[in-house]
C-alpha cells in the first residue's frame, strides 16, 4: 500500500488529470441524470403492513389529503359578494388539470340533508348565488340547522368558509402551487381575504424548501470553512487542495447516485454535510503531520516531505474513512430506501475521499509544492517533549486533574440519560417551518376556525362480515367512540363518519326533533335511511365513508396539529375500544397520510438506532481488530458514545425532537468521533514507541495529533455555525447539532480518551513485559 | 303519440320506421328513438347490479309498474331484495310539461310514506351509473341533435347522432347515439363530460319483442372515469297488462307486493 502510494508520486500529473477528468464525467452525469424526489410517498417503504392496509385503505374510501382554501371575510360571509367568490373558486379547483372536479368540496357542492313538512330532501345549499337579504338569511339558517356542514365548511363564527380540493400523492409541484396562490391572491378584495394550506402544501413545499436552502447554503459553508481552513493551515494551496478533496469526493458520490439513477431524495443533501465534515479531517491531518516534518526539516525535499506523510499517515487515514465508511453501511439495516442510499452513497464518498487524500493530495502537493516552514526554538531542550507549551501544559493537566475529566464524564453521560428520557420523536411537516411563516400561520387562523388541518383515518374492518355496519349496536359504539374522543381531547376539532349521517337522517324524519339526533334501534330502518339517501342524495359521498358490502367502515378524526404527540394521543384514546370491538369481530386500523408520517418516522428511528447500535458494535471490532486490542477498542469508543449520548441529551432538554434529519445525525457523531479517536490513538501508539514516559507520549501526541483535531474541530464548527442562519429551521438545527458534535467529540477525545489511554497503561505495559 | 317514458328501461325507442329514408335530420332521428310505441303499461322485475371499482357489488331486484297517464307518467316499485329494504317501496310521477318529479318513498321500518324530491334529473338513479336523465327524462329540445355519419356496428346499420345540450351548465358536455336504422333502437350511447373528457358508455345488450314492443331488457352503463359499473336486467315483461290507475297510491306503497 505505501509503496504503491508512493509509486504513483511519480505519476502525479496523471493522477491529478484522471481525476479530474472522472469528476468531469461526474458532473456530466450529474447534468444529465440527477432527479430530485419530492413526493413523500416514495419514500415510504410500501411493503410494510401498516403502509399495505394504509394504502388499500386509502384506495377503498378514496382518502386523500386536501388542499385547504379559506376564505375569509371578518363582516361575515353570508353576502353575495363572499358567496360569490366562494362559487367562482369552487369551480375554478374543479377546472385545475390536477384536482379530480368530484374532489373539491365546499358549501357550494355539498348536500344538506333537510327535513320537510312530510319528508326528507337532500339538495345543494345553493346552486345561483342568493342575491336577496331574505335569500341570504334562508342559507345562513340552513347553514347554522345542519351540524354535518356547521362548523367544517363554515366556520362557527361565520367568517370564514372553506374549499377541500383533495389531491393524489404525486401531483404536488412548485408551479401548481404557485397557481394556486395567484388564483387565490386574484379573487381577494378589500374585505375578502383568502388562505392556502393543508398537507399536500405543507408537504410539498417541504420537500422543496429543504434541499433549495441546502443548495443556497452549502456554498457559504464552503466558503466559511476555506476561510477557516486557510487561517489554521496558513497555506493557500494546501487549503485548496483539501477543500478539492471534499468537493470532489461529493460530485463523485452524486454523480454516481445519477450514473445508476437513483433520484436525489430530502435526506440526501446530508451526503455533502457528511462528507463536508469528514473529508476535511483527512486533509488537515495530512497537511499537519506535514507541518510538523518541514519545521523539523526545513531543508527537506518536497519528496521527501510527502513520503514522510504518506509513511506515517496513510494507516490511520485508511483506518478512520474504512470504520467511518462502515458505520455509514450499517445503515442498510433500515427499511427506508432513501436512507439506505443515504448510508450507501455517503460510505462511497467516504472511501472517495480516502483515495483522494492520499493520491490526490499528495499529487496536488508535488505539484504545486510544499507549505512554508515555521520557525521553532531548536535550541530549547525539551528532552523529547514536544515543542508547543500549549500542548505540554495542557496534556499534562488532563492527566493530572484526571479525576475531573472522569467525574464530569461521569456527571455528563448521567444528565444525557436524563435528557435522553425527555426525547420525543416528531413526524410532523409543519413543525418544521417558521413559527411565524405563512405556512404555519395559515395553518394555525383554519385550526382556530375549523376542526383541524391534519387527520387520522380509523379504519373498522369486519373482516368480510357484510353488513356489519348497519347494525345499530355496532354504530352506537362508533358514535360513542366519536364523541368521546372529541370531547376527551383539546386537539381533535372533528369526527365524522357514517354515523354522522344515520344521525342526521333519523333527526330530520323526525320533525327535526334534536332527541332523534342518534343512531335508530332498527336494523332495518339505517338500511332503509341509506336506501332513502342514495335515492336522494349523493351516494358518491357514502362511498367515503363506507364500503360497498358495509364491513368496512372510514372514521376520520381532524385533528388541530400533525405532530406525533396529537396523533399519538389520539391514537391512545381510539385505542381503548378495541376491544369493544373485537366483541363484533371488528378489528381497528388506520390509514391516511398522518398516520403514515407517524409509522414512518419510528420506521426511520428503529432503523437509526439499530445502525447506531451495530455500527459500534463494528466499529469496537474494527478498532481492536487494528490496534490488535479490546481494550483499545472500548476506549475509542468513549468518545463516540459520549458524543451520541450528548447529542441525544441535549436534544432532549432543549426539546428538540427526534425526526428524520436529526436521527441521522447519530451517523455523523461516529464518522467524527472515529476520525479524531483513530488519529490521536495512531499518534499515541507511534509515541509510546519512542519513550518510556506516558507524559512525554501524551505530550507529543496532543501537539501532533491534538492540534490537527483542534483545527479540524475549529474548522467544520465554524462551517456549520453558517447553517444557524438557514431560513429552514430543520437545517439549523442540523448546523447547530453537528457543530455540537464536533466539539463534544474533540473534547472528549482530547481529554477523557486520553486519561482513560494513561490511566490503562496500553503500550506502556506490552512494552514492559517484553 | 302518447309518450311512454321508462325511468329504467331507457327511452331509446323503436319506431317501424316506414322507408323513412336517408334524409332524416338528427333531430328526426332522435325524435323517432324517444316517442316510440311502448304500450300504456309495463310490469316487470327489475335487477340492478352496481359494480364498483373494487369489484365489489350490490344487487336490488324490484319489482316495478309503470303507467302512462297522457300527460304523465307514474310509476312505482317495489323492492325484493336485500332483505334489510324489502317491501321499501318507491313512487314517481314525472310531468311531460317541466315541472319536478313528485317523489314518494315508503319505510316499512317506520311504516311511514315521506316525500323526497331530488334537485335535478343529473342527480344519479339510487347509485346507478344513470341519471334520471339517461333513463329517459330528457325532453326532445333540451339538446340540439346532429347527424354526424351512418356507420355499421356490433352487426346493426347505424345512425351516429351527436347531441349537444342547449344549456351550457348541463353535466354533459355532449353525448353521442348510435341507433339502429331499421328500428330506431339505440345500440350504444357515449356521454361526454364538462371537459369534453368520454365519461360513461351505454351498451345495449339485448333487446326483445314483448306483446308487439321493443323492450330493452339487458343494458350496461360504464363510468370509465370512475370505473363503476351498472348492470340493469329486466325479467318477467309483460306490457299492456290493463294496470289499474289506483295502483299509483301512496296506500299502494305501503300495501307492498
Amino acid at each position: 500500500m505505501e509503496k504503491l502510494l508512493k509509486k504513483l508520486l511519480n505519476y502525479s500529473w496523471i493522477s491529478m488529470i484522471a481525476i479530474l477528468l472522472l469528476t468531469a464525467y461526474f458532473i456530466f452525469n450529474m447534468k444529465q441524470n440527477s432527479r430530485m424526489e419530492t413526493d413523500l410517498d416514495k419514500y415510504m417503504p410500501h411493503d410494510h403492513p401498516a403502509f399495505v392496509y394504509s394504502d388499500k385503505a386509502e384506495s377503498w374510501f378514496n382518502i386523500n389529503d386536501g388542499i385547504i382554501v379559506a376564505i375569509e371575510n371578518k363582516k361575515g360571509i353570508f353576502n353575495t359578494e363572499t358567496l360569490d367568490t366562494l362559487k367562482k373558486l369552487t369551480k375554478r379547483f374543479q377546472k385545475f388539470d390536477e384536482i379530480n372536479k368530484d374532489d373539491v368540496t365546499s358549501l357550494y357542492t355539498a348536500d344538506n340533508i333537510i327535513g320537510t313538512e312530510d319528508g326528507m330532501d337532500v339538495k345543494r345549499f345553493f346552486k345561483r348565488v342568493p342575491k336577496t337579504k331574505e335569500n341570504l338569511q334562508k342559507l345562513k339558517e340552513s347553514v347554522e340547522n345542519n351540524e354535518m356542514i356547521f362548523g367544517r365548511l363554515i366556520s362557527v363564527d361565520e367568517t370564514v368558509t372553506v374549499i377541500v380540493a383533495e389531491i393524489g400523492d404525486d401531483v404536488f409541484t412548485q408551479e401548481f402551487y404557485r397557481e394556486i396562490l395567484d388564483v387565490a391572491k386574484a379573487s381577494e378584495t378589500k374585505d375578502i381575504k383568502i388562505h392556502v394550506a393543508g398537507r399536500p402544501i405543507v408537504e410539498g413545499t417541504m420537500a422543496l424548501l429543504g434541499p433549495a436552502d441546502m443548495k443556497k447554503m452549502v456554498p457559504i459553508v464552503l466558503l466559511v470553512i476555506f476561510l477557516v481552513l486557510f487561517i489554521t493551515l496558513r497555506s493557500f494551496k494546501g487549503t485548496l487542495i483539501t477543500l478539492g478533496v471534499v468537493f470532489f469526493s461529493t460530485i463523485w458520490a452524486f454523480g454516481l447516485m445519477a450514473a445508476v439513477g437513483v433520484p436525489v431524495y430530502a435526506v440526501s443533501t446530508m451526503i455533502p454535510v457528511m462528507l463536508i465534515a469528514i473529508g476535511v479531517a483527512d486533509g488537515i491531518h495530512l497537511y499537519s503531520h506535514l507541518q510538523v516534518y518541514i519545521n523539523h526539516n526545513p531543508d527537506a525535499e518536497k519528496r521527501e516531505a510527502v513520503k514522510d506523510m504518506i509513511k506515517f499517515m496513510w494507516k490511520p487515514v485508511v483506518m478512520t474513512s474504512v470504520t467511518t465508511a462502515v458505520g455509514f453501511i450499517s445503515l442498510l439495516t433500515s427499511q427506508v430506501y432513501p436512507v439506505k442510499y443515504f448510508g450507501i452513497f455517503t460510505a462511497f464518498g467516504v472511501m472517495v475521499a480516502m483515495v483522494f487524500s492520499l493520491v490526490f493530495l499528495p499529487a496536488g502537493i508535488m505539484i504545486f509544492g510544499l507549505p512554508k516552514a515555521k520557525k521553532i526554538n531548536k535550541e530549547e531542550d525539551k528532552a523529547g517533549h514536544s515543542h508547543s507549551r500549549l500542548a505540554n501544559s495542557f496534556a499534562a493537566s488532563v492527566i493530572k486533574h484526571k479525576y475531573v475529566s472522569i467525574m464530569a464524564t461521569a456527571v455528563i453521560v448521567i444528565l444525557s440519560l436524563i435528557g435522553m428520557q425527555k426525547i420525543w420523536i416528531n413526524s410532523s411537516f409543519l413543525e418544521k417551518f417558521e413559527k411565524d411563516s405563512d405556512i404555519v400561520q395559515t395553518d394555525k387562523f383554519i385550526n382556530e376556525h375549523f376542526g383541524g388541518t391534519s387527520s387520522v383515518n380509523l379504519i373498522l374492518d369486519a373482516q368480510g362480515k357484510k353488513d356489519k355496519f348497519k347494525d345499530p349496536e355496532v354504530l352506537k359504539l362508533v358514535d360513542k367512540m366519536q364523541k368521546d374522543v372529541d370531547s376527551q381531547l383539546e386537539v381533535v376539532g372533528n369526527t365524522f363518519s357514517l354515523a354522522d349521517y344515520i344521525n342526521r337522517m333519523n333527526k330530520v324524519m323526525n320533525a327535526d326533533k334534536e332527541e332523534f339526533n342518534k343512531i335508530p334501534d332498527s336494523k332495518d330502518l339505517i338500511a332503509q335511511y341509506l336506501l332513502l339517501y342514495e335515492m336522494s342524495g349523493d351516494p358518491e359521498n357514502l362511498n367515503k365513508v363506507v364500503d360497498y358490502d358495509y364491513e368496512k367502515l372510514n372514521v376520520t378524526f381532524q385533528l388541530k396539529s400533525d405532530n406525533s404527540k396529537s396523533i399519538n394521543s389520539a391514537l391512545d384514546v381510539i385505542n381503548t375500544y378495541k376491544s369493544d370491538f373485537k366483541k363484533y369481530g371488528i378489528t381497528i386500523n388506520y390509514a391516511g397520510s398522518g398516520y403514515k408520517g407517524l409509522v414512518f418516522t419510528d420506521l426511520i428511528l428503529e432503523g437509526q438506532i439499530m445502525s447506531l447500535i451495530m455500527s459500534l458494535i463494528i466499529i469496537l471490532l474494527l478498532i481492536s481488530v487494528m490496534f490488535r486490542s479490546i481494550k483499545i477498542g472500548v476506549i475509542a469508543s468513549v468518545p463516540i458514545i459520549l458524543t451520541a449520548l450528548i447529542s441525544f441529551g441535549i436534544m432532549g432538554f432543549l426539546d428538540i425532537p427526534l425526526s428524520t434529519t436529526t436521527a441521522l445525525l447519530s451517523s455523523i457523531a461516529i464518522g467524527i468521533g472515529i476520525d479524531y479517536a483513530v488519529h490521536f490513538l495512531e499518534q499515541y501508539h507511534y509515541n509510546a514507541l519512542n519513550t518510556d514516559d506516558k507524559m512525554v507520549a501524551a505530550q507529543n501526541t496532543m501537539a501532533h495529533s491534538g492540534r490537527a483535531i483542534i483545527y479540524n474541530a475549529i474548522v467544520v464548527i465554524a462551517g456549520f455555525l453558517v447553517l444557524m442562519f438557514s431560513v429552514f429551521p430543520p437545517n439549523r438545527q442540523l448546523g447547530a447539532l453537528v457543530s455540537l458534535n464536533m466539539f463534544t467529540s474533540f473534547v472528549g477525545t482530547l481529554t477523557i480518551m486520553l486519561v482513560l489511554l494513561y490511566v490503562s497503561n496500553v503500550y506502556f505495559k506490552k512494552k514492559k513485559s517484553k | 303519440m302518447k309518450t311512454l317514458k321508462f325511468v329504467v328501461t331507457v327511452a331509446i325507442v323503436l319506431v317501424t320506421s316506414f322507408g323513412a329514408s336517408a334524409q332524416l335530420t338528427g333531430r328526426e332521428i332522435i325524435d323517432k328513438t324517444y316517442n316510440r310505441p311502448a304500450g300504456d303499461d309495463q310490469t316487470s322485475i327489475l335487477t340492478m347490479t352496481l359494480i364498483n371499482k373494487s369489484g365489489q357489488s350490490r344487487v336490488r331486484k324490484i319489482k316495478q309498474f309503470t303507467k302512462d297517464f297522457g300527460d304523465m307518467e307514474k310509476k312505482i316499485m317495489f323492492f325484493m331484495s336485500p332483505a334489510d329494504v324489502k317491501n321499501t317501496s318507491f313512487m314517481n310521477w314525472s310531468y311531460d310539461n317541466d315541472k319536478a318529479d313528485d317523489q314518494w318513498i315508503y319505510l316499512p321500518a317506520i311504516k311511514k310514506t315521506k316525500r323526497i324530491s331530488s334537485d335535478s334529473k343529473s342527480d344519479y338513479f339510487m347509485g346507478s351509473d344513470f341519471t334520471y336523465d339517461d333513463l329517459g327524462d330528457r325532453k326532445l329540445d333540451a339538446d340540439i341533435h346532429t347527424l354526424l355519419r351512418e356507420e355499421t356496428i356490433n352487426g346493426f346499420d347505424c345512425y351516429v347522432v351527436e347531441n349537444v345540450s342547449k344549456d351550457d351548465e348541463y353535466m354533459y358536455s355532449k353525448t353521442v347515439s348510435w341507433i339502429r336504422k331499421e328500428s330506431f333502437v339505440g345500440v350504444k350511447k357515449e356521454f361526454y363530460d364538462e371537459d369534453g373528457d368520454l365519461l360513461k358508455i351505454l351498451t345495449i345488450k339485448k333487446v326483445e319483442k314483448i306483446s308487439g314492443y321493443w323492450v330493452i331488457v339487458s343494458s350496461e352503463m360504464k363510468n370509465i372515469q370512475k370505473n363503476h359499473t351498472t348492470k340493469i336486467n329486466l325479467t318477467d315483461v309483460h306490457v299492456n297488462t290493463n294496470v289499474p290507475a289506483s295502483k299509483f297510491t301512496e296506500r299502494m306503497m305501503m300495501r307492498g307486493i
